[in-house]
């Protein structure tokens, strides 16, 4: 085999008490694409960005052409021939096209900043990408797919020599896919490393040489992707650990009358047309990839967002919230994804936070904030989840789960019936999400109704009763019991169909080509 | 409240090096006199608090202000009763802040937009009003004017005393209620309010009223102090105000507030101003004074964060680690 262009060994990083990395080993071949795998928080991006210049590694040693190097800073990164294009766009949106291919380098002729040298430069290779828009038009103009050429348009007139690849496709339709592997095949002709990210199985066996399968900010395994199947993947991306984490469910208390919520051809936002009910007792998990519309059914549920169509009917006889006060008052919750913008005032007390809801959204009992109220509510919550921080202490200053814990604290202050969770255990370590996955079953044994939202498959199989599965703004299917198995969940959320028979990667690549 | 301890040393320094200087300053009778005239600057400062801590800026205080005293005095000069001219002033500044309020909500544009161009509207329509001339109300026959001017044991203006009362419940409002917990709140982080069921918008609008009904107030209470409203008063209040409530300790970045804070800060506008003429520096000075005073707060501010932030960091890594 080749010398390898790119060699990592023993990377370990953490953020605070949270472990991304913990002994990461990778080698990319020139001249090929390497995939790197794994589920959520499984260390893939943070290798990235340490490779990109973006965050520093606490220890371990990266080699370029065999020399050890260190990647202090984008800028680097650059000049050793790595360039990368983000998961989430960085583009300027109300600049032209061309001013954002060439931000910071911008050809100068006579002391003027020349646009038509500009055009010149990146005529071919735009032109390579498929990619015809008016170049002097803004960004903002063109569609997400478009934007998304353009920043690896950015990133190749760079010339790297090793290109990464976070996700590129998370915000593409099939036709902007297939168009943007092919760009990628020509790549790879033209003697150009890459390395690919991504949590799509399929997509990386259609477009990747070798695969490394990572997991807890390790490298499980290295091999070419003929030699792997996706069950394997699977396998090493999971690993043998669900037992252990997630709690039984709780026999159901006897006095917990049943209570249902029932959606019926809800529309809004990107859904088209969902349907289901969920029973008191029990925990609904919902799975859909990035834009499939999860997050929109919690929102609309939540009175966040206005439904087009459709009506839902909650345990208290009524529909859909119109705000989301009306939603807390009527003991509807919601947990959201973005904790730190959404859930949160960060530089206020645990104690001013837990009174959110009692004093902030309901409107019965008296007038007065009442200091002494809050601290006993704070303290009452501290100890029910076992919040590691005093009543005093600011939000800003917790751990993640602790943080989320608070969140969860101030709604269990009004016994809410319906809990909409939104991927709660995003940024959590392993202990507190153990934690939460304990309390959510708690909830629902004491009657709860729990709509429960992730984008990690292992904690949907492992806490939920059964999964709805979510794709382009449609229910694709439901899964419950024994039926809950990665691969069937997997096949359902990339291809919208449940599979009859076992989708090989040919068949993948097949209905691509 | 430890939070306010610095500027209140502020103040007192202050006090001290120009007491030491010239003892005069400190005749309690020159400090009451100090006392009067923040009163009516004071009290739209107690209403900016309510604002900076939502997050907001209301930039129209100092024409409400004004609007609300002429037409006060107008109402008057029509031969209405003083009493229910000064209340129909209080309402009827509440109604300019009411419609501040309902453009920034209906629009959903920030307070400061919205205000910059009410700010020129009220000052147009107080100018039709009063045709750009001097309101002077006649001032027999009613208490009204009798009681705004009236020294209490002979030395505290009541106007003083109904600032302080009003500080008073400016304070438990922003401090011990339901309305004032939610300005916190929403101010804070408007995203999450939202998602925690706070009704934001409500929210917004009460403050932007509150505002107005505080500036209605003022106006009403200078009427009955100075016994006229001049059409250009008021014009150079906005900054003060702002400034007062800045130097006392209120962040820009909303979520909190401090109405001690906003009276102290507003104190020393007063000292800075009174203590330039003890000193026998020109009076125009006062307004370059009160801008250095407002900056060197905000960098001590900053300063003081800066390190709390950089002590809480630690803290979280030492706790994880």
């Amino acid at each position: 085999m080749a010398k390898p262009l790119l060699s990592v060994r023993n990377l370990a990083k953490r953020y605070g008490g949270v472990v991304a990395l913990e002994n990461m080993n990778l080698s990319a071949q020139p001249g090929t694409i390497h995939a790197v795998v794994g589920e959520n928080g499984a260390g893939k991006s943070t290798l990235m960005k340490i490779l990109a210049g973006v965050v520093r590694p606490d220890g371990g040693t990266i080699e370029i052409d065999g020399q050890a190097v260190t990647i202090a800073s984008p800028n680097e990164a650059r000049l050793r021939g790595i360039g990368m294009v983000y998961q989430e766009l960085s583009l300027f949106p109300d600049r032209s096209v061309l001013a954002n291919l060439f931000v910071n380098r911008e050809p100068v002729r006579h002391g003027l900043v020349s646009l038509s040298s500009m055009e010149r430069q990146c005529e071919r290779l735009l032109d390579q990408l498929g990619l015809h828009v008016d170049v002097r038009a803004p960004v903002s103009r063109l569609s997400i797919g478009e934007r998304q050429l353009v920043e690896l348009c950015r990133v190749l007139l760079e010339k790297p020599r090793l290109l990464i690849l976070d996700e590129p496709n998370s915000a593409l339709n099939q036709q902007e896919t297939e168009r943007l592997f092919a760009v990628l095949h020509g790549l790879r002709r033209q003697g150009i490393t890459m390395l690919y990210v991504s949590h799509r199985l399929e997509e990386v066996f259609s477009i990747s040489d070798r695969i490394t399968i990572t997991r807890n900010g390790r490298d499980v395994a290295t091999k070419e992707r003929a030699a792997l199947t996706i069950p394997e993947v699977i396998e090493g991306m999971i690993g043998r650990q669900r037992e252990a984490l997630f709690p039984p469910p709780l026999p159901a208390k006897v006095d917990a009358s049943p209570r249902e919520l029932v959606v019926s051809g809800l529309a809004g936002g990107r859904l088209r047309q969902i349907d289901f009910k969920a029973h008191s007792g029990e925990v609904v998990g919902f799975a859909g990839l990035e834009g499939s519309g999860v997050t929109d059914i919690l929102n609309i549920l939540f009175g966040l967002r206005r439904a087009r169509r459709g009506t839902a009917r909650f345990p208290d006889g009524r529909g859909l919230p119109k705000s989301t006060t009306e939603a807390s008052r009527r003991k509807v919750c919601l947990v959201p994804a973005d904790r730190r913008h959404n859930g949160l005032m960060l530089d206020k007390s645990i104690l001013f936070n837990i009174s959110n809801i009692v004093v902030g959204a309901r409107n019965d009992g008296p007038l007065w904030f009442s200091p002494k109220g809050a601290l006993q509510r704070a303290t009452r919550q501290i100890e029910a989840l076992r919040i590691k921080g005093l009543p005093h202490a600011l939000a800003n200053s917790l751990s993640g789960g602790n943080q989320q814990k608070v969140v969860i604290g101030k709604w269990l202050e009004i016994g809410p019936q319906v809990f909409l969770l939104d991927d709660p255990t995003r940024g959590v370590d392993v202990g507190a999400k153990r934690e939460i996955y304990g309390l959510i079953r708690k909830i629902a044994a004491d009657g709860g109704i729990v709509l429960f939202s992730s984008t990690e498959l292992p904690e949907l199989i492992g806490l939920c009763d059964r999964i709805l599965v979510i794709y382009q703004g449609r229910l694709a299917g439901e899964v419950a019991g024994d039926g809950m198995d990665s691969r069937a969940i997997l096949h359902l959320l990339n291809t919208g169909e449940r599979s009859g028979r076992s989708p090989g990667p040919d068949a993948y690549e097949a209905t691509v080509a | 409240m430890p939070d306010e301890i610095g500027v209140i040393v502020a103040l007192l320094v202050m006090m001290a090096v120009i007491g030491i200087a010239r003892p005069r300053f400190l005749n309690p009778i020159n400090l009451l006199s100090l006392l009067g005239n923040t009163t009516f600057l004071g009290m739209l400062a107690l209403g900016m608090v309510f604002l900076l801590a939502i997050r907001e800026i209301d930039l129209s205080v100092g024409w409400m202000f004004n609007f609300s005293a002429v037409v006060v005095a107008l109402l008057m000069v029509a031969g209405l009763d003083p009493w229910l001219a000064a209340i129909a002033g209080v309402a009827f500044g509440g109604c300019l802040g009411l419609v501040n309020g309902l453009i920034a909500v209906t629009l959903r544009l920030p307070a400061i937009i919205v205000t910059l161009g009410t700010y020129s509207m009220f000052q147009g329509l107080s100018l039709v009003v009063n045709r750009g001339r001097a309101i002077v109300p006649s001032d027999d026959g009613s208490s009204f004017f009798w009681v705004i001017s009236y020294k209490l044991f002979g030395v505290l203006p009541v106007s003083a005393l109904v600032f302080l009362l009003l500080a008073v419940a400016m304070h438990i409002l922003l401090h011990r209620t339901r309305f004032g917990y939610r300005v916190q709140a929403v101010g804070s982080n408007p995203e999450a309010a939202a998602h925690a069921g706070i009704p934001t918008a409500l929210v917004r609008l009460q403050t932007l009223v509150l505002m107005g009904a505080i500036c209605g107030l003022s106006g009403t209470m200078y009427v009955g102090f100075r016994g006229a409203i001049d059409p250009n008063e008021g014009s150079d209040f906005v900054l003060v105000v702002i400034a007062a409530v800045i130097i006392g300790g209120t962040p820009l970045s909303g979520g909190h507030g401090t109405i001690i804070g906003a009276v102290i800060g507003m104190t020393i506008i007063q000292v800075i101003s009174s203590g330039l003429i003890f000193f026998g520096i020109d009076a125009t000075w006062s307004t370059f004074f009160t801008g250095a005073v407002t900056v060197l707060a905000v960098s001590l501010d900053r300063l003081i964060k800066y390190q709390r932030s950089r002590r809480a960091e630690k803290l979280r890594e030492t706790s994880h680690g």
